[in-house]
């Protein structure tokens, strides 16, 4: 009796032994199952259902006359998933088409085997093109565990190389994530940069889609997860610039050894029909976004490939900016056109002799012959009649100082100075008339950029009615007009005109037989080296105003010379082309 | 010798409340693999070589049961130096997945380690039974736990520490069962609580808290109590001193491999990690049979052996795991009571040794695929995928019957 009593509470300990701890272990399913339920479904979800971005093709970038100049190819970002490379992968064989260390490779893919990393893909080239990929894929059998990833870049099939207006694109990191404020970028995406390809970012860049895929843990894909609604990628709307593609190919040609830049524009519409920045820097050369390395080497470049001088460029304004001077006499009655002055080839004020740059002299020039001939004496004179701030107004009036609003970033104001900054700069005290006297030609404080000059001729061209430049033919144009007398308008016009057409006009280099080209020259004195050479002007012809072109030429000499003649060429384009 | 062994009976009595479970759970597992096995040829597919491997064990227990209970109680120590001598083979059998555990005639494969369970516990049971002089409670405790430390070592070496683990374990239930005093198997268990707990302090000070009580209420000798308490107290300080002081690095990793024998420690960790996370996802009823998101994808490696239980928590969910639980909760507790009215001692010591046979490695294997064991590669009775331990389960299963229709 006593056994069976002491088998009964042996039985029962062990009996309760076995259900506690099964109680143990359901408490802990149940921990697992219940409380932490929605932390491990996320967890399952990410490790099996796979977000792939299916890349939204960037807008297309067309001239005007709908030819693409930008367009899209698809690279190709090579990797290896560690625990799929067998010991028969082909290093050597692999490094043969394209460049690395194979048995470095070899020894990281081997280490990452051993890891918990054996799953992820690990990147051995970026940017692969079709080609190179199309090698690889003949004999994908070597390569086990070789995978393509695609990637969108952009390709260039025009002759015109556009870079400054164009841009170019980056991949967004870290860095670049922290400063945009958008949160639309993950790391990884590609962005415009700079050009029109950050300006209209917005609408090239397009909406990626979403698919979700049932992947295992070899990769491989077990199609459409359906519980999510996929979302198919959405292109970029295409841009049509105002840029015509072969005009800007002749241009470029032209400018190509130079450094400065070329502006064309219809000053009837505001339309940009070419603009180059020279040097300038190949968008072609390289696949994908831009190769930081390569970066480096345009910022570090002397010639400064980066810099966009259109619109960045500061340069004083040389004679090209006695068109305001002029403005301004006509204008306020200073200058009547039988007022002369005698032009002896230097001007003595006060303790300083200024000088005309042709040191003969002139002999009697008025308002008429000194545009002509680019006097300087004429301006000295006039200039003491002005008032300084109606000058500056006059300045103001026709843009300088100001952005033109191109729809290109980072353009520069330039500085026109007034009687503020002049205070400001050198004190009411260290500054007189003989500041001003340098002013009128053009030298000095200004620093304006060539398509504030342009933008100048443009409402000298119109007579104060035209449109703030702009490169996408399908924004809204913004008017700009000044109202000047009707006078002035025709007397600057007639002024241009003699500076071309004239047997002794600075300008007759950019002349062309039985066409009404007008223009002005301007040589701004540059400290550090040669002058640089500007021309500015535009061509009538049938009494059609068609274009309106900038031309400096950095340390190019005389504006007589070089840039006229490269305004020449321009106009001669044009006329053919009409 | 033939009569000896077979006994004549004139009809099958099958105790349903011990067997119904077992095949409950059979069908359960069959239909998780008839789904992971999906798509596989039919000579890989694990869904159809478990039936196949069902059906000999059918045949198998059929035939067990007109085998007289006096045979493996006589021969008990046969078996024994059996069981010894086909673990010493092992060593000198080519290595087979990175372990000496099988012994190759022809084209079978025999895993000794898996019947040395059945045969160890047949040798303490027999041992336990003739030994009961209540003054030499001590001496035969430690007489048992050697005949279960030579094989656990053979088997531990092979490597196969899951396995050497189930050895020493299934003594202490037996031990206890045959009035060995529980003080004497506390004592012998408290050493490796210590070492183990002392990697964590609070566990460590609760630990020692338990022992002084316990000490204290089964009053030994002073002299004693006290040496057993410095000794525990030394194993709890030493243990991480040696452990991180002594051992070199590729010590300690060999020591987390011998834990895991199938892979490195990081291939552990992953197992684990997906296991807890396929586990932690199935919810209340789970994905739906089929439909686990990690298994079917392959993320759980072994699903069908080792992890079968995460599978099932991600496919049926914790009510999939309450199902387990309770069918097992039946069996265990009809096996114990039925020992509890069996006068025969070896009987009844058999008995309780394959239950918590069964348990322990339902245990260890649960545990496991919820993190709060090392991976031992001990796989869940009757629902694991493997012909080797299917067929033993069932054999004990038949043995069990049998020796419940002996005496009931």
């Amino acid at each position: 009796m006593i056994n069976v009593k002491s088998r009964t509470f042996k039985s029962n300990i062990l009996i309760l032994i076995v259900l506690i701890s099964f109680l143990i272990i359901f408490i802990r399913f149940y921990f697992l199952q219940i409380n932490q339920n929605r932390k491990h479904n996320l967890k399952a979800g990410s490790n099996s259902i796979r977000k792939i971005s299916l890349y939204a093709p960037r807008g297309i970038i067309f001239d005007r006359n709908n030819e693409s100049i930008v367009d899209n190819k698809p690279i190709y970002d090579l990797s290896i998933i560690p625990f799929d490379a067998t010991d028969e992968f082909d290093y050597k064989g692999l490094s043969r088409i394209i460049n690395f260390d194979s048995t470095k490779l070899k020894n990281q893919i081997l280490r990452l085997k051993e890891s918990f990393y054996r799953f992820k893909p690990k990147v051995v080239k970026r940017h692969v093109d079709f080609e190179i990929r199309s090698i690889i894929e003949e004999s994908k059998l070597r390569y086990p565990g070789l995978i393509f990833s695609e990637f969108p870049a952009r390709t260039y099939p025009s002759n015109a190389r556009m870079t400054h207006v164009l841009g170019y694109l980056r991949i967004v990191n870290d860095e670049i994530l922290k400063e945009s404020i958008s949160t639309n970028y993950q790391i990884g995406d590609v962005f415009g940069y700079s050009g029109i390809e950050k300006m209209y970012e917005s609408s090239l860049r397009g909406i990626d889609g979403i698919e979700y895929h049932l992947v295992d843990i070899y990769g491989i894909d077990h199609g459409i997860y359906s519980d999510f609604d996929l979302k198919q990628p959405i292109s970029g709307s295409p841009i049509y610039l105002t840029v015509d593609n072969e005009l800007q190919e002749v241009i470029e040609n032209e400018l190509a050894d130079k450094v400065g830049a070329v502006i064309c524009m219809n000053p009837n519409t505001g339309e940009v029909l070419a603009y180059a920045s020279s040097p300038d820097y190949n968008l072609n050369s390289f696949t994908g976004p831009v190769p930081i390395d390569l970066w480096q080497e345009w910022k570090k470049d002397r010639r400064r490939p980066l810099l966009n001088r259109g619109i960045q460029g500061l340069y004083p304004p040389g004679s090209t900016f006695k068109i305001i001077a002029s403005a301004i006499g006509i204008e306020g009655n200073y200058a009547h056109p039988d007022w002369e002055v005698n032009c002896s080839g230097a001007y003595v004020f006060g303790d300083r002799t200024f000088h005309c740059w042709n040191e003969l002299g002139h002999g009697k020039v008025n308002l008429n012959s000194a545009m002509k001939y680019s006097c300087n004496i004429y301006f000295y004179h006039l200039i003491q009649k002005v008032p300084f701030n109606k000058w500056y107004e006059m300045c103001r009036k026709f843009g300088f100082g100001t952005p033109t609003g191109i729809d290109l970033f980072n353009e520069k104001s330039g500085s026109v100075p007034n009687k503020l900054y002049m205070d400001n700069k050198y004190t009411s005290q260290g500054w007189a008339m003989g500041n001003l006297l340098n002013f009128v030609i053009g030298q000095g404080d200004i620093l304006v950029t060539p398509i504030q000059i342009l933008h100048m001729v443009n409402l000298v061209s119109t007579k104060g009615n035209t449109f703030s430049p702009h490169l996408n033919k399908n924004i809204k144009k913004k008017e700009v007009k000044v109202s000047l007398k009707k006078e002035t308008w025709e007397i600057l016009n007639y002024a241009m005109n003699e500076v071309v057409n004239s047997k002794d006009g600075t300008g007759k280099t950019a002349y062309i037989r039985n066409h009404d080209v007008h223009g002005k020259t301007g040589t701004a004195e540059n400290p550090h080296g040669d002058d640089h050479s500007w021309f500015v002007g535009y061509l009538i012809k049938d009494d059609r105003l068609l274009v309106s072109t900038v031309v400096i030429i950095e340390n190019g000499g005389k504006g007589s010379g070089i840039a006229a003649s490269i305004a020449k060429t321009v106009f001669s384009y044009i006329s053919k082309a009409n | 010798m033939i009569k000896k062994i077979y006994k004549k009976s004139d009809e099958l009595i099958i105790r349903w409340r011990i067997i119904l479970p077992a095949l409950l759970l059979v069908t359960f597992s069959l239909i998780i693999l008839r789904y992971t096995s999906l798509g596989m040829p039919f000579v890989t597919s694990s869904f159809y070589k478990q039936l196949i491997w069902f059906f000999f064990g059918s045949l198998l227990f059929y035939l067990f049961q007109n085998i007289r209970v006096q045979f493996f109680q006589e021969y008990a120590y046969h078996f024994y130096l059996i069981i010894i001598f086909c673990l010493v083979t092992t060593y000198f059998m080519p290595i087979i997945s990175g372990s000496h555990r099988w012994i190759k005639i022809g084209l079978i494969n025999f895993q000794p380690s898996e019947i040395g369970k059945v045969f160890l516990i047949f040798t303490i049971s027999r041992f336990l039974s003739e030994n009961q002089l209540k003054s030499e409670q001590i001496k035969n405790l430690i007489f048992v736990l050697l005949l279960a430390f030579i094989p656990a070592m053979l088997v531990f070496f092979q490597p196969d520490f899951g396995t050497s683990i189930v050895y020493l374990f299934v003594v202490l239930p037996m031990a206890f069962w045959s009035g060995i005093r529980s003080y004497y198997i506390f004592s012998i268990i408290a050493p490796i609580i210590s070492t183990l707990a002392a990697f964590q302090l609070q566990i460590f000070s609760f630990w020692m808290l338990v022992l002084i009580i316990i000490i204290f209420i089964n009053q030994p000798k002073l002299k004693i109590g006290v040496l057993q308490f410095i000794f525990n107290i030394s194993c709890g300080i030493l243990s991480p001193y040696i452990w991180s002081n002594f051992l070199y690095q590729h010590h300690r990793d060999r020591i987390s491999t011998l834990l895991d024998p199938m892979s490195d420690p990081q291939g552990a960790g992953y197992q684990i990690i997906q296991s807890i996370t396929a586990i932690g996802s199935g919810g209340l009823w789970g994905k739906g049979i089929g439909l686990g998101t990690q298994t079917q994808l392959r993320y759980l490696p072994v699903r069908d052996t080792d992890f079968i239980i995460s599978v099932i928590g991600e496919e049926k969910g914790i009510f999939g795991i309450l199902i387990i639980l309770f069918l097992f909760s039946i069996m265990f507790y009809w096996i114990i009571n039925y020992s509890k009215n069996i006068s025969n001692k070896f009987s009844a010591l058999s008995l309780i040794g394959f239950s918590y046979l069964l348990f322990f490695h339902l245990l260890v294997n649960m545990g496991m695929t919820v993190g709060i064991f090392p991976v031992t590669g001990l796989p869940a009775p009757f629902l694991s995928y493997g012909g080797s331990f299917l067929i033993t389960c069932m054999l004990i299963l038949a043995i069990i019957n049998n020796i419940i229709n002996s005496h009931i």
